[in-house]
């Protein structure tokens, strides 16, 4: 009983031309989460364009700098396959589907459409320095997402209507999930080991 | 309902506040409150060092044994660490009455010590860690867990290998 | 010859004495009248989205039900339930229903806390007053079942960390009934009492049409005829298998707005009735604490104040790799451009309650 339309992915595929990786799953309560990766960014308007014309609602918008997958040593003992260090010397570096390399630097922004109970999300990929067209001119609900998305890494979105800052004040540096923030600033101190010396001798003096 | 009706209703029914601080303030029996520990059955598996949120808990070597401590005032009073303890050692208590001085910060520490003994069989300095025992079929006698607790590691393995050995 | 100017601009906030939370709007009025409103945002922004990153799932089951004090439950739940489906677990029909007492629990304290609110706005002091008395019944409750009034520490991962015996269900229950008589006295209050009606009826209007294009959610989209509601149309935990009633209005006022939550709290009492009815026996949760493999996961639940979805991207640390939320004010907040355009400057405080805003949960 998927409210998402059963022809979505041939749908996704005609506004998508260059590629869609497309997946999707139904829980036992009969919900479905759907997700379609783009192989080209530019596409995610006409993907946008699409789901406005179901009926689709904008209701989040993720954007995440994935880590580079951490190289893999041990080459699965066992199967000792000839030249598989070779191969692995040669192994081209890791790319997200459509060809965003996945070293650490680049992007990814889910966008995730309601359509009635289901959800979709549309998973663009950027390089460092990327940019990606706004959906705030067809979704009002995108203006605030990608306000935030914009001050969180330096992404660009192109033609948003309002691109100020949303939370963080305009004194505050760019890109704050991109900078290393000590644990120890984040959480003011607590669980410190200068803290805990002092708890430990605040116990010895009263015993 | 009216202002006259809740009006006539606080007279003959009185203030709907406790008396607290001149009478005594219900406390539910499930109320998270201060924590406790009890160094004689914990197993020293610091689950609650790793699932506490607040970083509040911290296991420390001490010259005899190893040292527990929880800051009350780093704790959020989750309940992680009780919900997560294997034997029940951490415990929170109903005690609310948590307010101290600015000088005493440094006080609300619950403190508690896992010993070293010295092995009953080979005579090697270890912790006094209760063990564990689940999984252990047939359950132990309770000489058996006195016995078991007073072994070091290597010991209390041998011990339940040839325990197991036995028709 | 008047040399005052007609048009004004007027902060409202960050502190206001009649806002809950700090938000900052600046209004432009025309004598008495609103002409434009600018929101600004970001004064409780914590950067707690960066923290669940360096904490452990089993962390941030504690660490997400502190975003928000009001909703803590719908937090830990709905990222308990993105991890569940990461892992592919399914929770025992015990910890289901125990999910929902919870969630319901919450739901009357915080609808009942926004409904006093507004009494304390409208200038109707003693039913400000004895509407947080009732809800004091929900927060003892709370206490006693949970352990705690406003925390309850009730969600883990693989189900639920508390459970009923027969005493805590007695107290439940005879609580449950007291409340019942008392809301359904309040709903008649608000129902005819003129000073409510005076303030609040045609005061705030977002029409269906401005709700769907600013994508409102819970109450503030049911009162404008939007009959979305998660447990409805995308059930969890055991909602598929409750009475659930979803209320409609669509005047889309202040008032319409507080007649859903009173409804809803009474459904929400309904609801946690059936679920004492039908309590299986059985684990409250998984015996193994489990561990969530590398994935990816939408989830959704009905907060009190509507559709609360999480994001959850994990990978082979015990950290997730990226955990995104979006409250139901996230929403709601934008619909206030609507519903005070052309209010009277008197009535904007009654109106951002109205939405009972939590800033909390959306700066993070």
């Amino acid at each position: 009983m998927s409210r998402i339309p059963d022809d979505i992915e041939t749908r996704l595929r005609e506004a998508a031309p260059r590629g869609v990786d497309y997946a999707s799953s139904t829980d036992p309560h009969g919900v479905t989460v759907a997700w379609a990766g783009l192989a080209d960014r530019e596409e995610l308007l006409s993907v946008a364009q699409l789901l406005h014309g179901l009926g689709a609602r904008l209701s989040m918008i993720s954007a995440s700098q994935p880590p580079a997958p951490e190289d893999e040593e041990e080459d699965d003992d066992g199967e000792a396959e000839e030249g598989a260090e070779a191969a692995a010397e040669e192994a081209p570096a890791p790319v997200s589907f459509g060809g965003t390399p996945l070293d650490g630097t680049s992007y990814e922004l889910a966008y995730h459409f309601d359509l009635g109970g289901d959800t979709l999300t549309v998973v663009a990929y950027l390089p460092a320095g990327g940019s990606v067209a706004s959906l705030t001119p067809l979704f009002r609900t995108a203006d605030w997402n990608e306000r935030e998305l914009m001050e969180c890494y330096a992404v660009t979105v192109r033609n948003h209507p309002d691109p100020r800052r949303l939370f963080l004040d305009a004194s505050i540096d760019p890109a704050v999930l991109e900078r290393l923030i000590p644990f120890s600033t984040l959480v003011n101190a607590a669980s410190t080991k200068g803290l805990w010396e002092k708890i430990m001798t605040g116990h010895a003096g009263a015993a | 309902m009216n202002v006259l009706s809740l009006l006539g209703r606080n007279l003959t029914q009185g203030p709907y506040t406790e008396p607290f601080p001149f009478g005594p303030a219900p406390t539910a029996k499930r109320f998270r409150g201060r924590v406790t520990f009890d160094a004689a059955t914990c197993e020293g598996c610091k689950i609650c060092e790793r699932v506490c949120p607040a970083g509040a808990i911290r296991f420390s070597k001490a010259k005899d044994g190893l040292a527990f401590a929880v800051w009350h005032n780093s704790c959020v009073f989750c309940g992680n660490c009780e919900f997560h303890c294997p034997t029940g050692s951490v415990h929170q208590t109903t005690d609310w009455h948590l307010a101290h001085e600015q000088a005493r910060k440094y006080a609300m520490v619950e403190f508690g010590l896992i010993p070293n003994q010295t092995c009953s069989e080979c005579g090697a300095t270890a912790l006094a860690t209760a063990p564990s025992l689940r999984g252990i079929a047939p359950p132990l006698s309770a000489e058996e867990a006195v016995t078991l607790k007073s072994l070091c590691p290597k010991c209390r393995a041998r011990f339940l290998k040839a325990r197991r050995a036995k028709p | 010859m008047s040399t005052v100017p007609e048009t004004y601009t007027i902060p409202v906030g960050p502190l206001h004495v009649a806002l809950e939370e700090p938000m900052y709007f600046r209004i432009d009025v025309h004598g008495e009248t609103v002409t434009h409103v600018d929101i600004n945002a970001g004064h409780v922004h914590r950067g707690i989205e960066y923290l669940t990153t360096k904490r452990t799932m089993l962390q941030n089951v504690v660490l997400t039900e502190r975003i928000c004090s009001l909703c803590s439950n719908s937090h830990p739940e709905t990222f308990a339930m993105a991890a569940e489906q990461i892992a592919g677990i399914a929770i025992p029909e015990r910890a289901a229903m125990l999910r929902v007492v919870a969630a319901e629990v919450k739901r009357i304290a915080s609808n009942l806390f926004n409904v006093a609110l507004l009494a304390h706005l409208v200038g109707y002091e003693t039913l400000f007053m004895h509407v947080m008395q009732v809800r004091e019944i929900a927060q003892d409750i709370k206490e006693t079942v949970f352990g705690n009034r406003m925390d309850l520490g009730a969600i883990c991962i693989g189900g639920v960390r508390y459970d009923l015996d027969e005493e805590t269900t007695g107290f439940l229950v005879a609580a449950l009934d007291r409340l019942v008589p008392e809301i359904e006295a309040i709903v008649a209050t608000y129902r005819t009492n003129g000073s409510i009606l005076g303030r609040t009826r045609d005061v705030g209007v977002l029409t269906r049409e401005q709700g769907l294009a600013c994508g409102v959610v819970g109450p503030v989209a049911r009162a404008s005829g939007i009959a979305y509601d998660v447990r409805a149309v995308a059930p969890y935990a055991a909602y598929d298998r409750l009475p659930l009633e979803v209320h409609v209005l669509t005047d889309g006022d202040v008032w319409s707005r507080a007649m859903i939550r009173l409804a809803e709290a009474l459904t929400a009492i309904d609801l946690i009735r059936a679920c004492l009815r039908d309590l299986p026996d059985g684990p409250t949760r998984l015996a193994e604490t489990p561990d969530i493999p590398p994935g990816r996961a939408i989830a959704k639940s009905e907060a009190p104040r509507g559709e609360l979805i999480y994001y959850l991207k994990t990978n082979d640390n015990p950290q997730p790799e990226r955990v995104k939320w979006r409250v139901p004010t996230f929403m709601n907040w934008d619909a206030l451009r609507f519903m005070l355009a052309d209010a009277k400057i008197a009535d904007i405080a009654i109106i951002v309650n109205s939405i009972d805003p939590c800033v909390s949960c959306t700066e993070r």
